[in-house]
């Protein structure tokens, strides 16, 4: 498409007004022709005919008696130049433009994506839209089997999902390079791999946040065209957009994966411990350990006789009530409740989360409980609930144990034993915990000896405290 | 033969707008420019356009003006008018109907958009 029409040119305008004028001034009305000969201004007159060109284009003549048919020729020969230049102008202008208005609605639609694969998806569609291409793709790394995985993918013919390693082809390179780059006759590069489709040029980009590459876009044609540098230009402004998209899709995934996980931890963790936990730094592991820490057991006095007082809608109610108040207790010391076995509370304090004075904030939490306990606003239980707490300290395993299909957070160990019959020996309202307890608490609170009891497994008794509280 | 008329004071604007119309020029459509709204009237009386489109905000004479103008003292209703605001700036809904403007449209404008509204009113196959 020619960027001027000669005829409208010559016949409407600006430079149709200057011939106008001109022609009444000098009294002289040339006659310009196109390049058929076609008469478009004037009428038929003497004198030579003069070609008009810009450049290497010839647009038609111009014939007038001399010396005003020089006048004429050269005179449409220079604003026909002018109006090409401006015409020019105005279409890189327009192409800029476009770009422009293309990267607004672009970041305006992808603001409003959340998953992965809906962001990637929409990023090639937009980009096969915008750069002549016939296929395109996302690639992402993953961090789990340390590949690049084709994520979303235009593609001309069924191929089967890509999946690179980071060196491999020519998306590897880029991937671990972080530079775009265009490739203009791909089977040539010795960094191809022939095991895919491939394109005659490409472009590809890799996706970048501030400190790492999270992958790579890449679009390239089966046509035998060069890509330019304006195009990969307008391919890193739209990869830039898609990065930022990218990233908060993957923050948004990892949050509703952290979320799910925190729900299910915070069952048996304080919300504190739970967000440690998740966040993972140094000491805390889920994974089975031998380390010392404080075991708690809590129990209802003569809970099954209440039992037979009351229905099982009322029981259940009850013990919920129960045992909602008491978790919150122990997790208000930072214990970790490791399970209930019918009435009783089984909490450690020290697992997952290494816990300072361990020792000392099991006997605190034990005193909340009985605290608290009396404190229900409900009189049945008041009335009739009844504790015993018997605390322990010492090495013990701790991990997740059991089978695949059922597993528990839990710890065993001598000290768990010790524990229970402390708990067992305890009445209502009292609290007993063995040596190790008080050795690491004596100077914090009350103690007053208990006598011993003896332990399977163990040479010598165990030496037992009361904890007196208020 | 169908004309269209592009009315908006800043020069850029008028530009990429007749650029972007620059293709109907080979289906015989005839493109004039105006710089103002009192260039944009007497334009429209003299041409009598099938398509404007409008800016909102000029000097002397603003877009509304011209719209009411053309739509109610004129009476040519038949003249399609497009509207261009910027975007940011809240449309006059009310204005722009009680002036009778037929659509309007936002500025930066996306210009296959422009161009396909532009068929579509023209009527030429696309």
């Amino acid at each position: 498409m020619a960027l001027i029409s000669f005829k409208k040119f010559v016949t409407k305008g600006y430079f149709a007004q200057l011939l106008n004028s001109l022609s009444g001034s000098l009294q002289c009305v040339p006659e310009i022709t196109d390049v058929d000969g076609v008469v478009l201004w004037g009428q038929p007159t003497e004198g030579e005919p003069l070609p008009i060109t810009t450049g290497e284009q010839f647009w038609g003549h111009v014939r007038a008696p001399a010396p005003h048919g020089r006048i004429f020729a050269d005179l449409t020969a220079h604003y026909l130049q002018r109006e090409l230049d401006r015409r020019i102008l105005a279409a890189e202008a327009l192409e800029k433009y476009r770009e422009i208005t293309f990267l607004y609605a672009f970041s305006g639609k992808i603001a409003s994506c959340l998953g992965i694969r809906e962001v990637c998806q929409l990023v090639i569609a937009e980009a096969h839209k915008l750069i002549p291409s016939t296929s395109a793709m996302v690639m992402l790394y993953q961090e789990a089997d340390h590949r690049l995985e084709m994520i979303a993918s235009i593609s001309p013919s069924t191929t089967p999902p890509l999946s690179l390693s980071p060196t491999q082809g020519i998306e590897g390179h880029v991937f671990t390079s972080g530079r775009a780059e265009i490739v203009n006759h791909v089977s040539a590069d010795p960094r191809h791999d022939s095991s895919y489709p491939t394109d005659y040029a490409l472009i590809c980009a890799p996706l970048k946040t501030q400190d790492r590459v999270m992958g790579i876009i890449r679009i390239g044609t089966s046509e035998q065209i060069h890509y330019t540098a304006a195009e990969l230009k307008l391919f890193t402004a739209l990869t830039a957009q898609a990065s930022a998209a990218i990233e908060n899709a993957l923050l948004h995934e990892h949050k509703i994966r952290e979320e799910r996980i925190k729900s299910n931890l915070e069952r048996y963790l304080s919300p504190q411990v739970a967000q440690t936990v998740i966040s993972a730094t140094g000491e805390i592991s889920l994974t089975t350990s031998k380390r010392r820490l404080t075991m708690l057991f809590s129990d209802i006095r003569n809970f099954s006789s209440h039992c037979e007082e009351l229905d099982a809608e009322d029981m259940v109610t009850y013990l919920n009530e129960y045992f909602t108040h008491m978790v919150s207790v122990i997790f208000s010391h930072r214990g970790t409740v490791n399970k209930f076995v019918g009435d009783m509370i089984v909490a450690m304090f020290g697992a997952p989360a290494t816990l300072p004075n361990h020792e000392q904030r099991a006997i605190a939490a034990a005193i909340d409980m009985q605290r608290c306990l009396a404190k229900i606003p409900v009189p049945w239980i008041q009335q009739h609930f009844l504790t015993g707490i018997g605390i322990s300290t010492g090495e013990v395993v701790v991990g997740n144990i059991g089978s695949p299909q059922h597993m528990d957070y839990t710890a065993i160990g001598d000290e768990v034993n010790v524990a229970a019959r402390l708990q067992g020996l305890a009445k209502g309202g009292q609290i007993l915990v063995s040596r190790s307890v008080y050795d690491a608490a004596r100077s914090n609170y009350t103690f007053r000896p208990y006598g011993d009891i003896v332990v399977k497994g163990r040479k010598n008794p165990v030496e037992i405290y009361e904890v007196i509280y208020t | 033969m169908s004309k269209i008329l592009i009315v908006d004071d800043e020069p850029h604007i008028r530009m990429l707008l007749e650029q972007t119309l620059e293709e109907l020029e080979d289906e015989g459509v005839e493109i004039f420019t105006a710089e103002n709204g009192e260039e944009a009237l007497s334009a429209i009386q003299e041409e009598h356009p099938n398509l404007v489109f409008l800016d909102v905000m000029m000097p002397k004479m603003n877009g509304f003006d011209v719209c009411h103008a053309v739509k109610r003292e004129l009476r040519l209703p038949e003249i399609f008018i497009i509207m261009l605001t910027a975007k940011g700036q809240e449309f006059d809904r009310v204005r722009g109907e009680e002036v009778g403007a037929d659509i309007y449209m936002t500025k930066p404008f996306d210009p296959d958009e422009i161009l396909d509204k532009a068929y579509e009113i023209l009527n030429i196959p696309h």
